[in-house]
């Protein structure tokens, strides 16, 4: 009988949209993206960077290639020469992939002297294949957004 | 498009052939289903899969057991945790290497987030299916915060690359145990309110009840695992039945619905989240201190043989099947993914049935169609 | 003369052109309502780029339809694709030549002062006057006629032609399966929401929709109270009838991806929309005019509510309408979507026999009592 009478009286749904009234006033949960950057954690593994010793200016990779062995994808490619005199070797150029990057963190796990690592910037969007992959100065320098029409990064 | 008009054993109606996917707002990913309809009622589906085939069995074959890992995340992207965990299981097995104790406390712990993520988003969609957009929008609010934690743990959201061979990458950050307890602490009000919608309402019961029935005993046969197997009244749950990773020192129940309708499997599913939180609670009440990763070669090399690892995933029972021919890559890994097996009884489940109820069907089944491809 | 041209022919033609902006202007923004209404809802913004808070966004919606190419499919019926839309938006709009707004001498006041301003039309203060007294000219109307009821019912039924034709001509099947859905959930639910609507005239005794709000005047209470069954009928089937959840089948977008307007896009795809939203408008109005009191106060006549009396008749009428459209909106937030059939099974076994134990018991009673 009580079910009865609570399926006449739409009892289940009105217990609904007093749920949803609730809702219609209270703050809402979104984020306004381009205008409101979210706050990633600090482990967030998103645009790769190569590192240089703060004090020096140079660059902290000594063109070990373990990033490049360990790295799923076969995306970095490592060039280097022995310097003749100091017999070390020197890093000449290093490109990195992004479009292909899986992000999975593998390659600054293994890197011993943190000189490549994965930043907390993640708007990788570029407007061709070709300027997805990275070279040295790219990756030192870190990535330069696409700027669009009206400018939300600022 | 292509008609295709064949005789109909109804009236003289013509069999109408309709394509639903791969490109249809509820075929969860590129399902591709061949309806055959007598005006709505479905007289026969088809199956059609493979629109998201990558390969990953076959990647996993020229990779190290290291770089595979990344790729387990991407077969079933929406528990990518789970995924990266059977597999791991497996290759520790094999390698019979110590996972310390903390390693083991937060691996369960994510996992059971990870569950409780997977489980969101398949009620969110299932909803959504079925009409009610708002239930879509909550869960994906709940789901933010289990991405926010998987975030400040792991580094990334969705493709994790969750664990690591012996352990994992990095301990807990800071605020992350409170983070969790406020999510565990919240976490039934939010549920509740799932059920305020959808639970005790006309509508979704109409939608929901009688739906896609299948007997405990078909179920076996069929071979699914899981909520759908767990939706028809049977016990099976991986966690209890061969306990792994420490699974065995946690208190939990495993749900059963009765009917084996898409309302039960609802029900179990909804049952299962409380469950997960109280493993999550446990875990947090007892987490022990520790290092998180145990001694683990550099260089991951099994000894030859073969090993089996299922897991008990959020849509059933997971299975990695390794072969090692004692080099440092895999000589094969297959995947046992629970949702190829669940998709095949989709004919079974549709016929006869309404064009409307094969959505509700396809939602219930949850399937990922990453893992059904792989 | 001038004074029948003016009653007859210029204030009307006036107030149409007034109401259908003013319509097309409500329905541009009833559809910024809904997406804010939903957004907040489920927590979220909705529109918030184009304006403040997105409040400019129907208008750029509505150039983006109209800059957008015209698709018409290889294998449609290309004549009957493009009319389609038209079909169905037409009498979603004509309803609206019925539905009184406010009181018969609304615009009496307003009259009197503007035709003063015209000196060129010569009037002398009495034919001024006279037309300003004439209901035609200054009811808050286009016209009242003795059948409105029944125009409202004909002229709305001819709709689902649009839907069915367009359905039909797209040459696919998605449509097709969301015409012929929308073309029996609304013939079956137009029988249950004539019922519906048969009780409140045997109570009002007329089918003018002027008429039926000046006798709830004299009685002196709105008939939601004298025919709630009635009404709740009523607001189900009209539900059904503009195809808003739980009973939008013809177009479930999760099933039948966009339901009859699957191959529709750009400016026809708008009308379809407007005339979907136009709808809504008319079942509200109707729904507010016949159960609700329209342009009249809670408790008309009554004299403890006679401070409210300071608002006009058009405020009420719109704000009544308005909470139609939120309840409306309100519910596509909060429902998940029946089936067909079950769908087909409420309006046939329950709805229906309801519907007419609602208008016998009705009959019975007045037949006892008056
Ligand atoms: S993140 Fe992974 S895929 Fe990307 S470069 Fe590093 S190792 Fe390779
Ligand atoms: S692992 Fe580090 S140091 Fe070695 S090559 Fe890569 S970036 Fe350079």
């Amino acid at each position: 009988m009580m079910d009865f009478l609570r399926r006449i009286f739409f009892v289940d749904i009105l217990k609904g949209l007093a749920l949803t009234f609730r809702y219609t006033y209270r703050k809402v949960y979104t984020e306004q993206y381009p205008l409101e950057k979210p706050k990633l954690a600090g482990r967030y593994r998103g645009a790769p960077r190569l590192n240089n010793d703060p004090v020096t200016g140079e660059t902290l990779c000594i063109a070990c290639d373990l990033c490049a062995e360990i790295c799923p994808e076969d995306l970095i490619v490592v060039g280097s020469q022995r310097d003749p005199e100091s017999r070390k070797k020197v890093l000449t150029h290093y490109t990195f992939d992004t479009s292909r990057c899986l992000f999975c963190g593998l390659c600054q796990e293994v890197c011993p002297t943190n000189a490549i690592e994965l930043t907390q910037d993640f708007e990788l969007a570029a407007y061709d294949r070709r300027s997805m992959v990275w070279d040295r100065k790219q990756l030192e320098k870190g990535w330069d957004r696409i700027h669009f029409g009206k400018d939300y990064h600022k | 498009m292509k008609t295709t008009v064949e005789e109909s054993t109804v009236l003289d109606a013509k069999v109408l052939e309709l394509n639903m996917g791969p490109q249809h707002p509820s075929t969860h990913g590129v399902l591709r289903v061949k309806l055959k309809l007598d005006g709505e009622r479905v007289l026969d589906a088809e199956c059609i899969i493979g629109y998201l085939h990558r390969g990953v069995e076959k990647i996993s074959e020229n990779r190290s057991y290291i770089k595979c890992v990344p790729y387990y995340d991407r077969t079933d992207y929406i528990a990518a945790v789970s995924n990266v965990y059977g597999y791991l299981l497996g290759v520790e097995a094999m390698m019979q290497i110590e996972v310390p104790k903390r390693a083991q406390y937060i691996r369960i712990m994510m996992t059971e987030f990870s569950r409780i993520s997977s489980h969101l988003l398949w009620l969110a969609t299932h909803a959504i299916d079925i009409g009610a957009m708002t239930v879509f929008l909550y869960c994906f609010r709940e789901r933010e915060e289990i991405l926010k934690l998987f975030e400040a743990l792991f580094g990334a959201r969705l493709t994790t690359h969750a664990f690591r061979v012996g352990g994992l990458w990095k301990d807990l950050p800071a605020g992350f145990e409170e983070a969790a307890r406020k999510f565990i602490d919240e976490f039934p009000e939010r549920v509740d309110e799932y059920e305020q919608l959808l639970t005790k309402n006309r509508i979704w019961m109409a939608r929901t009840q009688g739906i896609g029935v299948i007997s405990g005993k078909e179920a076996i046969e069929w071979g699914l695992t899981g909520p759908v197997l767990r939706g028809s009244g049977m016990k099976h749950d991986v966690r209890k039945d061969r306990p792994y990773g420490g699974y065995e020192e946690f208190d939990f129940d495993v749900p059963v619905g009765e009917n084996g309708d898409t309302y039960d499997r609802y029900l179990v599913r909804l049952e299962e989240m409380h469950q997960s939180r109280r493993i999550i609670q446990q875990v947090l009440d007892r987490l022990p201190d520790g290092p998180v990763r145990g001694k683990a070669p550099k260089i991951v090399k099994p000894p030859v043989g073969e090993y089996y690892s299922g897991i008990d995933g959020p849509r059933g029972e997971l299975g990695y099947y390794i072969v090692s021919d004692g080099s440092a890559q895999p000589f094969r890994v297959r995947i046992r993914p629970p949702t190829f097996i669940s998709l095949q009884v989709l004919r079974r489940l549709v016929r006869g049935h309404l064009m409307a109820d094969v959505i509700a069907i396809i939602g219930t089944l949850d399937i990922v169609l990453g893992e059904v491809d792989r | 003369m001038i004074e029948i041209l003016l009653i007859y022919a210029i204030i009307p033609l006036i107030k149409i052109a007034v109401i259908v902006l003013f319509l097309s202007g409500a329905i541009a923004y009833l559809t910024l309502l809904e997406r804010k209404l939903i957004a907040h809802i489920q927590v979220r913004l909705g529109p918030m780029r184009v304006g403040w808070h997105g409040l400019l966004q129907p208008i750029a919606d509505g150039l983006k339809f109209l800059l957008k190419e015209d698709i018409v499919p290889a294998k449609a019926d290309a004549l009957i694709f493009t009319i389609a839309p038209a079909i169905s938006l037409l009498p979603a709009f004509l309803v609206f030549a019925v539905v009184p707004f406010g009181p018969p001498d609304m615009l009496k006041d307003f009259l009197s002062w503007i035709l003063g301003w015209f000196p060129f039309l010569n009037l002398d203060p009495e034919t001024i006057a006279r037309i300003a007294e004439n209901s035609i000219a200054s009811g808050g109307y286009v016209t009242d006629i003795n059948i409105a009821v029944l125009f409202v019912l004909s002229v709305s039924s001819v709709g689902i032609l649009g839907i069915i034709l367009g359905g039909w001509a797209s040459n696919s099947k998605f449509p097709l399966l969301g015409a012929l859905r929308s073309s029996a959930q609304m013939v079956s639910y137009e029988v249950a929401l004539g019922f519906a609507i048969i009780g409140v005239l045997l109570v009002a005794g007329s089918l003018s929709l002027v008429e039926i709000v000046q006798n709830q005047q004299q009685e002196q209470i709105w008939y939601v109270f004298v025919q709630p069954v009635a009404f709740v009928l009523f607001f189900i089937c009209g539900l059904a009838e503009t195809n808003r959840l739980p009973f939008d089948l013809p177009e479930a977008e999760t099933e039948l991806v966009g339901g009859f307007h699957t191959e529709y896009s750009g400016f026809r795809f708008s009308l379809f929309f407007l005339a979907e939203y136009a709808n809504m408008i008319a079942v509200s109005a109707i729904g507010v005019i016949l159960f609700l009191g329209g342009w009249l106060r809670p408790f008309p006549n009554s004299d403890w509510l006679s401070f409210l009396d300071f608002i006009p008749g058009v405020l009420w009428f719109l704000g009544k309408v308005f909470m139609f459209l939120y309840i409306f909106i309100w519910l596509r937030g909060t429902l998940p979507r029946f089936r067909f059939d079950q769908l087909m099974q409420y309006g046939w076994k329950i709805f229906l026999p309801v519907a007419l134990g609602n208008v016998v018991v009705t009959a019975a009673v007045l037949l006892a009592f008056l």
